[in-house]
């Protein structure tokens, strides 16, 4: 049993989770958080995460956290993810965890082990410039036999440590590159279209084994998810559970939870999209203690711990294999207009009997919309819950479009 | 309305969230506590869903809902914030119902909460319902028609509706007997609003006829329940076999007494009908005027067309269809009677077959349908009605101030033409105009203004509205892109001839701006203003768009009128008499200014300003272009400057203001 556990970043549900399951914590993060903590008899040590300096770094934090008798890092956030890797490393004292923490912190590092490691991935490269990606789309174009006239192969863009779509950029054409790509895109990853499905995984890892495995169907990213995966998903589910493993054995994973995305090609294969080790986003861990009925931020914690024991993993975690009856479901609403002055919420939305609640806020007047970065700002989120997947993916699908801001 | 059924499922997820709330720590409170008010919000828009947070409002409290906002005491709260925190929409509103139905809950000793006896609660909600009479009677002023969605006025309404059924009237009194002297002078065509009020002083308050305030309301209720002596304690059923019994002598006395009570607030009790009819068919048509309440024109107007009136009364009146007998004693008084093309109208009114769609809106329009009287006799009525009284008709919880205003001015100036239009739209439902050489038909045109139509209206504005509502949507779509106000080729079109040609806008299409606003100013008052404009009088009304302000003063919106007339009132100040189509007696356009409906030289139906904040708040009207530009120099600086202040330090916050000078 870990003495203490170190929670990388500021996440109310967490701390609220780790109150409730009686287990030791302190919250390290930014100094704003320092007066709410204290108001809140929350143990905190203040850290400048954003600095790496003589006086700050993770031995100077090993320090500050070591009257805490802290014995286990967790990260929370994309951004706490070497600091975590270092903290684990002195505590495990092995220096091989924080080179892990990196590979999940550089996406190009991440996709050659992958490929190494024989998973599918697409064609990826390092580029500098707007010509760098001007000349990978056309090496792909060629790889793809593209005849004159014929459209250009899609490509994707994304900075090597951001947080899901943040970032993220699809070019459709030589002209998109001009268009969409900024200066300060670069360096990034381009990598090439990859086709199929898409979904994420949850893995909670102890001792190197996957314990439970979540699949989470995307419906559309950055929209609309929904968990458990849909019946076409789940007739694939050995198959994912392999590839998982595979991914664990190959990352070298011991504890903690991965939250990696795939694509389901139509040919049943499955390609590797990227990986991820921290709280994922859209929501995805609220939808999956519902569906499953577990407390998912306390288990997250708690796998970090290599000391637990087999009886308190059965505990906080569901069987391998569970099946819940109820699909739970989300879509994140974006304003579609410019300027929003009311909230509206469609009367066909109170009468869905699939429909669960909402948090959405209502805008103040003649508010306006700023251009989106990644899918990051959302107005909130709507939430449903019922019976049967194919109608949960109706619905999310329909509510991307309705407006809600007027 | 919507009725939304409660199923076991709404419940269930109302359980499961509350207990969300009620086990997370203060950490993720706000975040619960906001899923929780988003379901709330939903759920208090119908009378069932209020009640079932009505019936949970003890836990919800308990678990902690107020906690750490300003409503977290009871003992602390302010009944004059209410109506403001109502109108600044979810989550501030929910929280707000919340907080009443907590009020309502400790009054009716349902819960109790240290600091706060169940008097207290009771004496706030009182102070409340006052301060709230727009939402207890769901007839929001503008400024709240602009402010709030639908959603939010449901819901608000829902409440006022649910806690005046369950408290006591007795503290409001005094604010009822002023509300309805307020909407009672206006004289408006539609009577519900005050009916209703009537209505729920009689079933929720005792009433001693010895105090003065207490005999106030009672001369309101008796124009309703017993306008006479011999209808005490008696149906309208029994009254008319009583009738029979009585001497010419005594029916004579009866008549003066019924249309006395009616001329007081112009409001119709049933025994009305019953005793015209019963004159009529009795022989005792001589009468008839005294039961009409008629001065010495009307009865010469009543003697020379006794029998077609007689017959348009035996055809239309009922007791269920009563109030319209006030709307035919003005039609007298006007002397609309003796125009030949005003009969031949009416004579063919009551030949026409109502098209089913019509038929449907007059029927949803009327409150209480009766078996026995048809949607023709309805739509007769309300024809009398705005015949009657043309500045009492109104545009409801509708943004159709144009159509209302175009009822209101054909009814005074072009009344055959109206009956004519009423003809058609009823028979057909359809209406086709002419603009600019081009036929408009309002089946063939895209949508109005207005989608779902209020039908708190009188059965003319039902027949009519959504047609001219479409009509004039269309000819503003026709007449857009000119780089000037639409309304200058609009209005004439809409609204007829006597609409001058020239066009004053204060604000410039192409500047974007407002553009030499002392000018406007001066031919305003060149225009209207006697003692700059000649000694004239103003002859037909004119259209004039004016800027809705809120009581801050904050621009909020466009609104249509008409200007009737500029007089002196009795203190001798010139002031604006004008029709609002919106009915209301109680605005605050901010910076002091408060258009007032009675008391300042107002006849029934007008509203009215000193004439410079009337002109503070106009954007556009019309003028007769060949005179008005002779007579601006007239019009002294220092008003002109004296205006212009208002004006920018209200709406005019939200333009930009060029000096360039405009030729008129």
């Amino acid at each position: 049993m870990a003495k203490c556990f170190a929670l990388m970043g500021w996440s109310l549900p967490v701390i609220e989770s780790m109150q409730k399951l009686n287990k030791p914590y302190v919250v390290v993060s930014f100094p704003d958080f320092e007066g709410y903590a204290k108001e809140n008899n929350i143990p905190f040590v203040s850290y400048q995460f954003d600095e790496w300096s003589d006086t700050s770094n993770s031995l100077d934090l090993y320090e500050k956290l070591k009257p805490f008798e802290v014995d286990v890092a967790v990260p929370l956030f994309e951004e706490t993810v070497e600091w975590a890797g270092a903290l684990n490393s002195i505590y495990r004292g092995d220096p091989r965890v924080l080179n892990r923490a990196f590979l999940f912190r550089n996406k190009a590092m991440m996709k050659r082990k992958a490929l190494i490691g024989g998973l599918r991935v697409g064609l990826f490269e390092e580029v500098y410039n707007k010509e760098g990606v001007k000349n990978f789309m056309k090496r792909l174009n060629q790889a793809n036999l593209q005849i004159d006239g014929e459209q250009d192969s899609w490509v994707h863009i994304k900075p090597f440590a951001s947080a899901g779509t943040v970032g993220h950029r699809l070019l459709r054409s030589m002209q998109d590159i001009e268009d969409k790509c900024q200066e300060s895109d670069f360096p990034c990853l381009a990598e090439s279209h990859l086709p199929g499905t898409e979904f994420s995984c949850e893995a909670f890892i102890h001792g190197g084994k996957i314990r439970f495995l979540n699949i989470t169907e995307y419906v559309k990213l950055g929209y609309s998810n929904f968990i458990p995966e849909g019946h076409h998903l789940n007739s694939k589910r050995d198959k994912i559970m392999k590839e998982m493993q595979k991914l664990v054995d190959l990352f070298g994973i011991e504890y903690g939870m991965i939250h990696p995305e795939w694509f389901l090609t139509e040919n049943d294969e499955l390609s590797f999209g990227e990986v991820a080790c921290r709280i994922p986003g859209g929501h995805i861990l609220e939808l999956a203690a519902k569906a499953y009925d577990f407390d998912a931020l306390g288990a997250f914690v708690l796998c970090h711990d290599p000391n637990l024991t087999e009886e308190e993993l059965k505990e906080i975690l569901p069987p391998l294999d569970a099946r819940p009856k109820n699909f739970y479901g989300n879509v994140m609403i974006y304003p579609h207009k410019n300027v929003i002055n009311k909230l509206e919420i469609p009367e066909e939305l109170k009468e869905e009997s699939y429909f669960l609640d909402h948090n959405l806020i209502p805008p103040y007047t003649n508010q306006k919309i700023n251009s989106r970065e990644g899918f990051g700002n959302h107005f909130g989120t709507v939430n449903f819950k019922g019976e049967d997947p194919d109608r949960m993916k109706e619905l999310l699908l329909h509510y991307e479009n309705v407006d809600f801001y007027h | 309305m919507h009725n939304q059924v409660l199923t076991d499922n709404t419940y269930q997820k109302f359980e499961e969230l509350l207990q969300d709330f009620s086990q997370a720590t203060a950490l993720t409170r706000p975040e619960k506590a906001q899923k929780m008010m988003g379901q709330i919000d939903l759920l208090i828009d119908t009378t069932e869903g209020l009640d079932f947070i009505f019936q949970n409002i003890g836990g919800l409290s308990k678990a902690g809902i107020f906690d750490g906002s300003p409503w977290a005491d009871p003992s602390k709260l302010v009944a004059s914030l209410v109506n403001g925190t109502l109108k600044s929409g979810h989550p501030n509103s929910t929280i707000e119902i919340l907080s009443e139905l907590r009020l309502l809950a400790i009054a009716n000793g349902k819960i109790k909460i240290k600091g706060c006896s169940s008097d207290d609660a009771e004496n706030f909600i009182q102070e409340v319902i006052v301060a709230n009479l727009e939402f207890v009677f769901n007839e929001p002023l503008e400024e709240t028609r602009l402010v709030m969605s639908d959603h939010e006025l449901k819901k608000v309404h829902t409440l006022f509706k649910f806690i005046s059924e369950k408290t006591k009237l007795d503290n409001v009194k005094e604010k009822l007997v002023e509300e309805l002297t307020l909407i009672c002078e206006q004289r408006p065509v539609v009577t519900e609003k005050q009916r209703k009020i009537i209505a729920l002083v009689k079933e929720k308050i005792e009433l001693d006829p010895t105090v003065d305030l207490d005999s106030r309301l009672l001369k309101f209720q008796r124009c309703i329940y017993r306008p006479t002596i011999k209808t005490v304690n008696t149906n309208y059923q029994e009254y008319k076999i009583s009738l029979k019994k009585l001497s010419k002598e005594q029916l004579e006395e009866e008549s003066i007494a019924m249309s006395k009570s009616m001329l007081s607030f112009g409001l119709v009790s049933q025994y009305h009908p019953v005793l015209i009819l019963f004159l009529i068919e009795n022989g005792h048509k001589n009468l008839v005027p005294f039961c009409l309440g008629l001065t010495e024109a009307g009865t010469a107007r009543w003697r020379e067309y006794e029998k077609f009136i007689s017959t348009l009364i035996l055809k239309t009146i009922h007791p269920f269809n009563a109030q319209c007998i006030y709307g035919l004693a003005k039609m007298l008084e006007s002397g609309i009677f003796s125009r030949e093309a005003v009969r031949s109208g009416l004579a063919n009114m009551l030949t026409v077959t109502i098209h089913p769609e019509v038929e449907e809106r007059i029927l949803k329009s009327t409150k209480t349908p009766h078996e026995k009287v048809s949607a023709l006799q309805y739509l007769m009525g309300a024809l009398f009605r705005v015949l009657g009284q043309p500045l009492g008709v109104g545009q409801g919880n509708n943004p159709t101030c144009q159509s209302a205003r175009g009822i209101s001015m054909w009814s005074q100036h072009a009344p055959a033409k109206l009956i004519n239009m009423v003809q058609t739209a009823a028979t057909y439902n359809d209406l086709t105009f002419r603009f600019e050489a081009q036929e408009i038909k309002a089946s063939e045109v895209g949508l109005g203004l207005v989608q779902n139509l209020d039908h708190n209206l009188d059965a003319v504005s039902v027949t009519l509205v959504p047609m001219l509502d479409k009509i004039y949507n269309e000819m503003m779509l026709n007449a857009s892109g000119r780089a000037e106000d639409p309304h200058k080729w609009v209005n004439p079109a809409l609204y007829g001839q006597w609409i001058q040609i020239g066009f004053a806008s204060a604000y410039d299409y192409l500047f974007n701006a407002i553009v030499d606003f002392d000018g406007f100013i001066k031919v305003f008052y060149a225009m209207c203003h006697p003692k700059y404009n000649g000694g004239h009088r103003l002859i037909y009304p004119n259209p004039v768009g004016i800027f809705i302000t809120s009581s801050k003063g904050d621009m909020l919106g466009f609104h249509a009128i008409s200007l009737l007339r500029v007089d002196k009132d009795p203190k001798g100040k010139y002031r604006a008499y004008f029709l609002n189509p919106n009915n209301e007696g109680r605005q605050d356009w901010g910076q002091n200014i408060k258009p007032s409906v009675y008391g300042n030289g107002e006849i029934y139906g007008e509203s009215s300003l000193p004439l410079h904040e009337f002109a503070a708040r106009i954007y556009a009207f019309h003028y007769n272009n060949l005179e008005a530009t002779d007579k601006m120099d007239n019009v002294p600086d220092e008003e002109v400057q004296k205006i212009r202040k208002l004006a920018r330090e209200s709406w005019g916050r939200a333009y930009t203001w060029l000096e360039t000078k405009k030729i008129w």
